[in-house]
């Protein structure tokens, strides 16, 4: 993103494409969106992936989250009691159809403006194709 | 029987044979002539259905979607919608 400031606008849609094969996704996308509800989406967001190995493979993770959400300075009970209610499960849903309305059926994928990507790019790929839509819109006539 | 075969087979001349050669690559020339035909319309269809899909897809790519959590800057030329799962 800083390659290109002021230029480029990230949206984030965290999914759990198949919570009855892998239920702890879908509790870390719930943790992330309850993290956010204090203001710490984004350490959390990348959190998540640092500590990836740590918690991915457990049968019920949010203990192991909350204690990661501790060292974030997050209230680690609220958090709990967040995902706990599933209160933010509708919010999931509809990310979930949404996914499905652009046909995503396989994570990550992307979009920049309409031009898709599945997979996980390098980030000079990204790089590049970033700067190519960037010289698509701004050309002359567009 | 054999007898007489192989006697018909020696008494086509080769002006006989000719036809059936030419018979014969005009019944490829048909094979490639359908083939390409069959091919060019799947082609045909794969790029309309791809083209259908893409123009059905750019409305619904259309804005950011509020309630998410963003970086960058609202209203940049380009948005990137990453749909991703923690696992």
């Amino acid at each position: 993103m800083q390659h290109f400031e002021g230029q480029v606008q990230l949206v984030l849609y965290p999914l759990a494409l198949n919570p009855a094969a892998n239920p702890a996704s879908e509790v870390a996308a719930q943790a992330a969106w309850c993290a956010g509800e204090q203001g710490k989406f984004w350490d959390f967001h990348h959190m998540l992936y640092r500590r990836q190995e740590l918690w991915n493979r457990l049968a019920t993770p949010l203990e192991r989250l909350s204690d990661f959400a501790k060292d974030l300075n997050i209230d680690a009970t609220a958090l709990k009691s967040c995902v706990e209610s599933g209160r933010l499960q509708e919010r999931m849903q509809a990310d979930k159809a949404y996914g499905q309305q652009l046909q995503v059926s396989s994570t990550p994928t992307m979009f920049i403006n309409d031009y898709r990507i599945v997979g996980t790019q390098s980030e000079g790929e990204l790089v590049r194709l970033i700067r190519q839509e960037l010289d698509r819109v701004q050309r002359p006539g567009q | 029987m054999a007898k007489k075969s192989k006697a018909r087979a020696q008494t086509l001349s080769p002006r006989q044979r000719s036809p059936q050669k030419a018979l014969t690559s005009r019944r490829w020339r048909l094979k490639l002539v359908i083939g390409g035909a069959v091919l060019a319309v799947a082609l045909g269809v794969g790029g309309l259905v791809r083209f259908l899909q893409q123009r059905d897809l750019a409305p619904r790519l259309q804005g950011t979607g509020d309630k998410h959590y963003t970086l960058g800057t609202a209203g940049a030329a380009v948005v990137i919608k990453e749909f991703s799962d923690y696992t």
